[in-house]
Parts: structure tokens; sequence; C-alpha cells
């Protein structure tokens, strides 16, 4: 089934279990695993081409979602007047 | 919110509180609230209604700590409980349907496996924006916190009331979710997406 033996140093074209290791993928994106997260995630990158894509896939759509997903100006009397009611509340 | 009351804070320490932790944090609240629910007023209700509650319960915040996770939670408590009441919004109807539908473990990458990251680059604003707008509340929630607050997986289940193991697999159905909306919207671009069956 698995295919994992790569001594010519290629990625392996099929990921054993793709749930798992997304998942832990994912996590490491978001921080959640540090300098362990690393090691993981650099094995993973250099031996799994699945791995490989999905990362960069995630990569990318945490950057848009970052820069694109606009932002709504906050309306400027907002914040008069929650200060205001808080005034009244004191 | 927690009910345990620490100390009483002076009034000079409540207002410094106040102005110094929670108001910097309006931007993020707004957006957080426009994002739960698609409307302007809803969003300021919801907001003002944040801040006099975490006026009101200031006690129980303990300075120093994450003002913008208490305030999230906050907010997010007021959605559940007063917003989505009001609505008459069915709360997690669609919820249970797609998590019941993505536990099945074959459907992950299936779906997803054909969409590229050149093509999510080249994706307008609005259709991000769409995207993520048309997931289910519990996992547009999730991904907002996390990628667009940048909230830890250990904040998020505090301001979630669930647990981490929870908030992780929920960030991954929600992923796969929205790449599944987002690979829509790159076949009507006229990406090729490799149709072979």
């Amino acid at each position: 089934m698995e295919m994992n033996d790569n001594p010519s140093g290629e990625r392996k074209m099929q990921c054993s279990d793709e749930n798992r290791c997304f998942e832990l993928l994912e996590s490491i994106l978001d921080g959640e695993l540090q300098d362990s997260g690393k090691e993981v995630l650099k094995e993973k990158l250099a031996k799994c081409q699945p791995c490989f894509e999905h990362y960069h896939l995630e990569q990318a759509i945490r950057d848009v979602l970052k820069t694109k997903c606009t932002k709504h100006a906050v309306p400027t009397e907002l914040a008069d007047k929650i200060r205001q009611q808080i005034q009244e509340i004191k | 919110m927690s009910e345990v009351q620490r100390r009483k804070y002076s009034q000079e320490e409540k207002n410094a509180i106040f102005d110094g932790e929670f108001m910097p944090h309006i931007d993020s609240m707004y957006n957080f609230g426009y994002r739960l629910t698609f409307d302007e007023d809803d969003a300021k209700d919801l907001v003002q209604d944040t801040y006099l509650k975490a006026y009101r319960f200031i006690n129980s915040f303990e300075q120093g700590t994450n003002a913008k996770a208490w305030l999230f939670r906050i907010l997010k408590n007021s959605f559940i409980n007063e917003y989505r009441k009001k609505s008459k919004q069915p709360a997690k109807v669609d919820y249970q349907e797609v998590e019941t539908y993505y536990n099945s473990d074959d459907v992950h990458y299936q779906s997803t496996s054909d969409l590229r990251a050149e093509s999510v680059k080249d994706m307008l604003g609005d259709e991000i924006s769409n995207a993520l707008n048309s997931l289910a509340v519990d996992f547009r929630t999730v991904i907002i916190l996390c990628d667009l607050e940048g909230f830890t997986y250990e904040e998020m289940a505090k301001i979630l009331d669930i647990p981490i193991g929870t908030v992780r697999s929920r960030l991954h159905r929600a992923r796969n979710l929205l790449k599944e909306k987002l690979q829509g919207y790159a076949q009507n671009m006229g990406y090729n997406t490799d149709e072979e069956e």
C-alpha cells in the first residue's frame, strides 16, 4: 500500500494518512507546535508530494484571508456612543 | 465570563482598564460582529452590548490577562444568547449536517485535491470574503478567530468553550469546506481542475 521507500530522494506521490497529516500541517502553520513542528514539517515537505502541495495551498489561503478579507471600518460614532453609555452607568 | 471576583478596582483603575485594554480592540470586535451578523446595525449593537457588559463585569477581568480574548468571548456569547434568538436563526442546524458529512474520512482530500495555490492567489477579495461568509457560523467563527485575528488554539478554546482538540478538528473541517467553496470560484475563473474520473 504505502510506497514510502524513496531512495532516489523524490517525494512519494501518495500520502498514507492525509487527514492526520494535513491536520498536523495546519497546526504547524497555525504556530501551535513550535520547534518540534518545524522538524516534522521539513521532513514531510521533503518526502511527500500531497503534503507539499497542501502546505502551499494552506499558506496561500491564509495569506489571502489576511490581506484580501476586507476589514469593515468601524462607524466613527460607535466608540463615542459606548463611552457616553458608560458615563451614564458609572 | 468568570463569576469569580478577583478584587475590586477603583474608579480610576476601571477607567484605565477600559480605555487602555478594552477600547483598542474595537476594530476587531466590530469586524467579528459584522462577520457573524452580516449587518452593520446588528454588529454595532453587538459591540456596544459587549462593551457595556465588559464594564459591568470589569471586576472579573484580571488585569494583564488577554483582554481581547475576554471581550471576544463576551461578544460570542451575546451573539448566541441574544442575537440568534432575536433573529430566530436556527442554531447549529447546518453545522450538524456538515459535521456528520465531514466525519466520513474519504471525503476530505477528494473534494479539494484540484484547488491550486496559484489560483487562490489570483482570487479577488470579494470571492474570498464570500466564500468565508457562506460557511456555517461555527466554521466561519474558527477561521475568523484563527486566520483573521490570530488567536491561539488555547485562546479559541476559551472563547468558544470547547476543548482544544475540537478547535483543531473544527478548524480542519472549516478549511476543507472553505477550499471547496474556493474551488468553485477557481472553476468559474477557468482554471483547469483536472476532472478525470
